[in-house]
């Protein structure tokens, strides 16, 4: 089997954030490969959450949409959005969501509303979604994205989703419960927990030097900074084979 | 079968559908959009619409790129994996189409406190965001604190259109409908809204659900017409009946990011060149063949 693509260490390290047992809200893409690779490895007791109001489904290949009847597959109920984000992610059951956007911040606020063009003009984006949501009552978030320079400016240009806002205190004084925050990229894992986001461990063969040069703000080194485990065979197995066969999220290994 | 409520979606649009009025949009991304009654507001051009919902997609984006939307208030718009909503997003880049954004759970809310007649509710979203200080600006969001613990929470403002169009599974003529699925934000909306028509796949005779009443997902006092429309959310899914077609929407965002002109094209071969829905389905899909692939994908999948 070929080594890993880099958006397969991407799943593969999203896969590693979820714990048996947990609750995990998840939307389609990569998050939804990571989650499900977990519960075909060492998470058999996880559990999907997804904002349409589909709980606890048994995912078939490739599902592409958040109401994609793939994604309604073997669900313990299918329910409404208010149940979803409402009744467990506000309410506090649902512990660890993944999330998108165009932006993080050195803070890990996430932008999924708008982003300035060079002429000044606004290009709009899809918009909050649940994200605002799941940011806001998780105990835990996880982003997976590639690292470019424009993806991690210092201040977002606009927070959608909340994380630590403006620095250490500011979540708490807004009234929002504590978080931790794992950003997973092409380059490196950044943490943060009311604090600034801090790379704890390089993608194998990423160098610091790559991480500070394509990213907006001046990262923290943790001194405890580790390599990233490279995905067991089977991990690559699992997903190549059975988790998207059609190559749906990976268009660049069809066309290795 | 007649009924007072039993009616052709040329009748339900005209009659309920008025120009300015604010719109709330069944459906979510590539499953259940009530396309059959966009497509007939778009033929009978009903414009200056605030169309509202969590997650908008298609029918917004066909609204938009007729000329009909004058502002949007949502969660979302985009289809995923299909892209965004090209005309949409055009629209609101040139200030044609003024949005007003929420989280989905604070759209979810405000149809809740809708539906419950109740001037608002609250959420613990939104705090700390400048997605709150858009919508306090916006006049539907007023930031507070809890009576009891004296935590920050956000007040939202209930949200009541003035005719919610939705497409179902089944609903019998005196207007009682069952959808299978998930119902998405569509329940309270309805609830909420001070007109409701739906579309449904089959429109079976009254008392057909009074064995199994709890099957009933929206009780007839909020329907105030019933269309029967086979396929009325193609291209897009009804769980236990059909697929989505994919093919269908790759071509549509084609054309979408090819242009307004190119989707005006579209618009005009395809939804104003037919004098109902069933001519739009036999334009697409003249043998059925492509119906009845989906039927059968959706048959593999549940």
């Amino acid at each position: 089997m070929s080594g890993p693509t880099p958006r397969e260490l991407l799943v593969v390290e999203g896969a590693r954030q979820i714990g048996d047992g947990d609750l995990v809200i998840v939307g389609t893409g990569l998050p939804l490969l990571a989650a499900t690779l977990a519960q075909r490895t060492h998470a058999p007791g996880a559990k999907l959450v997804i904002e349409s109001g589909v709980m606890f489904p048994r995912v078939v290949p490739t599902p592409v949409s958040v109401v994609d009847p793939r994604l309604m597959h073997g669900a313990s109920r299918h329910g409404s959005l208010f149940e979803a984000l409402g009744g467990l992610v506000q309410r506090g059951l649902v512990r660890t969501g993944f999330l998108g956007g165009a932006q993080v911040d050195e803070y890990a606020n996430i932008n999924s509303t708008w982003v300035p063009r060079e002429s000044g003009e606004r290009v709009r984006l899809p918009g909050s979604g649940g994200a605002n949501d799941i940011a806001s009552h998780c105990r835990q978030v996880v982003v997976l994205t590639d690292h470019e320079r424009r993806r991690f400016p210092a201040r977002c240009d606009y927070v959608t989703s909340p994380g630590f806002l403006s620095g250490p205190g500011a979540r708490a004084a807004a009234g929002l419960p504590p978080l931790a925050v794992k950003v997973v990229t092409d380059l490196c894992v950044m943490e943060a927990e009311d604090s600034a986001l801090t790379v704890t461990a390089l993608m194998p063969g990423a160098t610091e030097r790559a991480v500070l040069d394509n990213t907006g703000f001046t990262p923290l080194f943790s001194p405890d900074l580790t390599t990233v485990v490279p995905p067991a065979p089977e991990d690559l197995r699992l997903l190549r084979e059975e988790l998207d066969p059609a190559c749906v999220y990976f268009p660049e290994r069809k066309l290795r | 079968m007649t009924a007072e409520k039993v009616t052709t979606a040329a009748e339900a649009v005209a009659r309920f559908v008025t120009p300015g009025a604010v719109v709330g949009m069944g459906g979510q991304n590539i499953n259940r959009c009530p396309m059959a009654l966009v497509h007939e507001v778009i033929r009978q051009g009903v414009g200056g619409l605030t169309v509202v919902g969590c997650n908008l997609s298609l029918p917004l984006d066909m609204l938009v790129a007729a000329g009909l939307v004058a502002r949007t208030e949502q969660g979302t718009g985009n289809l995923e994996r299909y892209g965004t909503l090209f005309a949409w997003r055009r629209a609101v880049e040139r200030g044609e189409v003024s949005v007003g954004d929420h989280s989905h759970l604070a759209m979810a809310t405000r149809f809740a406190a809708g539906a419950l007649g109740l001037p608002y509710l609250p959420t613990r979203s939104l705090l700390g965001t400048d997605l709150l200080t858009d919508m306090v600006a916006a006049g539907y969001a007023r930031q507070d604190v809890d009576p009891w613990s004296g935590s920050p929470l956000v007040l939202l403002k209930a949200m009541i259109p003035d005719v919610a169009i939705i497409h179902a599974n089944r609903a019998d003529i005196s207007g009682n409908v069952v959808i299978e699925g998930v119902t998405s934000h569509e329940v309270d909306m309805v609830r909420a809204a001070r007109v409701t028509i739906v579309s449904a796949e089959e429109i079976v005779p009254a008392g057909s659900f009074a064995d199994r009443p709890e099957q009933v997902t929206i009780p007839e006092a909020y329907v105030s017409a019933v269309v029967e429309q086979p396929f009325g959310a193609f291209p897009t899914s009804v769980y236990r009946a059909y697929d989505f077609a994919e093919s269908e929407i790759k071509e549509y965002q084609a054309l979408g990011r090819a242009g307004d002109g190119e989707l005006r094209h579209w618009l005009a071969a395809n939804v104003y060149a037919g004098a109902d829905f069933d001519a739009f389905l036999s334009l697409r899909d003249p043998e059925g063949s492509l119906r009845a692939l989906l039927t059968d994908q959706m048959r593999s999948l549940v």
